[in-house]
């Protein structure tokens, strides 16, 4: 078999995954783990935009739709917190298990609309993984995104995801700022002490492109305080999830009023979001 | 048109089954449905029957792919789709109009779902132009023309004449199903149909799907959701529900991986993994399931995905009424 294209989904049955393998498998805090998975042919299982996503099997086991964080050249990766019947499944797996896998699905970030523009990334816990692909986009094509801005937060030091580029990789890219926060002081841990939606406000970032993925509850103080800040509905862009079973618009449940999350999301503007029924 | 003498009826489904498996609308168990066609059967020549013809084309259980897992190793194959021709028999303009829904969700040009579209590409549909409303028939609000059957699915058009049946081809599919009994069959021109009888339930839905997109805060859905017992019935007999889950069957290391009906109104639909609930209860699951019968799908293909059969208002333990929905939301200036 070669290399799946978008073409070759359409013409096999789109519910039917082909065979990729796990080709490595990193630990990014203590229940999220980055698997990365070629074709079996050594090759890239498709090529996803930045917040597109792909589905992941184990077939005995289950499906389910996860954000591709990053890709290389031969390989994508998804970064999944162990939270349910797959996902608990797939945190027992080795290295060189062989797995389902489709896509890309999703509308993805508005790479055109963001082309030139300052850049904000806000994130919390397992939700850094789909703002992750695009940080590393703007990261890879520097010179045409103004600066770059993360905010990053997670319950405690153990939580980080991630953590090579928050304090490695990124700090070093050109005009680009990383603040990282944890939710409750800790023994040697000498950064930030708070919630994200109160750091945005002690950071007080100017208005520019904010893309914002967490948790529930941090998106729900953080737009707010975004809001406060000058940025503007069309400037704030979140990515969402849903239960999904197809991924292709039939199964049904990711609808958001006449909108399928996996068709015409998972990336929505919230001035999308405001004319859409807040069931999500 | 070509007439058929009603009592060879009988002998003309005999000759088309020589070529082909034929469904027919016809009493399984007490239960009325589309089964395979045989040799003097009774058939459902009046009214329609209670489980809807979606699940030709949509099996309530039907394979995606087989596969085996063996330790770190997997393998994957396509099921093979069935390739035989097959005939489906009298079906009513709404459920005609319901199998045209289903084409839009399966056959959009985005994805096509191949099993589907491979069932639709074999089956010829003979439509039965309507010889009788029930008291919870509604179709012609809901876009439906009792008259003349949507050309989009049906390929031959069945007039009941009384004691004879006037077949007209709407295309060269039916045509050529129409010549395998052809020996049976006048030609006649200037046939006089009989008329269509008036719908007893008329809806006024000009303006509906706008008149919905302001209600969805409204008190109107807490009239509907507490008789609700979230059972599913409407869902499943109805032509145009066509929600499914993704299970597997396994024997040992080999498996198949099964498309199964689902049904909105289960609280299990939605349920995230780690317990996060998007449409958290009965009121929540109406709303989301009356308004995209009503609203979102028509935004997005202008047509309703609820074509009048009464089905779900005749079925409903509880007797939920999505015609007394439509009822008063038209009624009502959103109080």
């Amino acid at each position: 078999m070669t290399k799946a294209t978008a073409q070759d989904v359409l013409r096999i049955n789109c519910l039917t995954p082909t065979v990729g393998v796990i080709t490595a498998i990193r630990e990014e805090s203590s229940d999220v783990k980055t698997f990365r998975i070629s074709s079996l042919d050594g090759l890239k299982p498709f090529t996803p935009n930045p917040g597109q996503l792909g589905m992941l099997s184990l077939p005995a086991i289950g499906e389910a739709m996860f954000s591709i964080t990053a890709q290389e050249e031969n390989s994508i990766d998804m970064a999944i917190k162990a939270t349910g019947h797959l996902t608990d499944a797939l945190h027992q797996l080795e290295e060189g298990q062989q797995v389902g896998v489709r896509g890309p699905y999703g509308n993805g970030f508005p790479l055109e609309y963001c082309q030139g523009k300052d850049m904000l990334f806000i994130a919390g816990g397992i939700g850094l993984a789909p703002v992750r692909s695009m940080i590393d986009y703007c990261v890879k094509y520097r010179e045409n995104f103004g600066t770059l801005t993360v905010i990053y937060g997670a319950r405690s030091k153990e939580d980080l995801c991630f953590k090579e580029d928050l304090f490695e990789h990124w700090p070093q890219v050109k005009n680009m700022n990383v603040y990282v926060t944890i939710d409750r002081p800790q023994e040697d841990w000498k950064g930030h002490v708070g919630f994200v939606p109160d750091y945005i406000k002690e950071l007080a970032p100017t208005p520019k492109v904010a893309i914002i993925c967490g948790p529930p509850v941090m998106i729900k103080f953080s737009l707010p305080a975004l809001s406060a800040l000058g940025f503007s509905d069309q400037d704030i862009i979140t990515t969402l999830e849903m239960r999904m079973k197809c991924g292709v618009g039939k199964c049904g449940r990711c609808n958001i009023g006449s909108c399928y999350v996996c068709l015409d999301g998972p990336v929505f503007t919230q001035e999308q979001l405001k004319k859409l029924p807040a069931e999500y | 048109m070509q007439i058929l003498e009603k009592s060879k009826l009988d002998d003309f489904l005999q000759m088309l089954a020589k070529h082909q498996p034929v469904i027919v609308p016809t009493d399984v168990d007490g239960l009325s449905q589309y089964a395979p066609y045989q040799a003097q059967m009774t058939l459902l020549l009046d009214g329609k029957p209670t489980v809807s013809p979606k699940g030709i084309f949509l099996p309530q259980t039907e394979a995606i792919y087989r596969f085996k897992a063996q330790g770190k190793n997997l393998l994957i194959a396509e099921m093979e789709n069935q390739q035989t021709p097959q005939v489906l028999f009298f079906v009513r303009h709404c459920d005609v109009q319901g199998i045209v829904c289903l084409d839009k969700v399966f056959m959009s040009p985005e994805y096509t779902d191949q099993q589907y579209a491979k069932k639709r590409e074999i089956t010829t549909i003979f439509a039965l132009r309507c010889n009788g409303s029930k008291e919870s028939c509604f179709c012609t609000s809901m876009g439906v023309d009792p008259e003349k059957a949507n050309p989009a699915a049906a390929d031959v058009e069945v007039y009941d004449l009384g004691d004879q049946f006037a077949f007209e081809a709407l295309n060269e599919r039916g045509e050529k199903v129409l010549s395998q009994a052809a020996e049976l069959l006048s030609n006649q021109d200037n046939v006089i149909l009989p008329p269509v009888p008036e719908r007893k339930l008329q809806l006024k839905t000009e303006g509906l799907p706008e008149k919905l997109s302001t209600t969805f805060d409204a008190p109107i859905w807490n009239d509907f959701m507490f008789k609700c017992l979230g059972c599913g019935t409407c869902t499943y007999l109805c032509p145009t529900c066509h929600c499914f889950d993704i299970n597997n069957k396994l024997r040992g290391e080999d498996g198949l991986k099964l498309r199964t009906w689902d049904s909105c109104m289960f609280d299990e639909y939605t349920l995230m993994a780690g317990g996060h609930q998007p449409r958290t209860g009965k009121k929540e699951r109406i709303r989301n399931r009356f308004l995209h019968k009503l609203q979102y799908f028509y935004e997005k293909h202008q047509m309703f995905l609820c074509v009048g059969c009464g089905r779900c208002l005749t079925k409903c333990p509880m007797n939920i009424d999505i015609s007394k929905f439509v009822q008063q939301v038209m009624k009502e200036e959103s109080r």
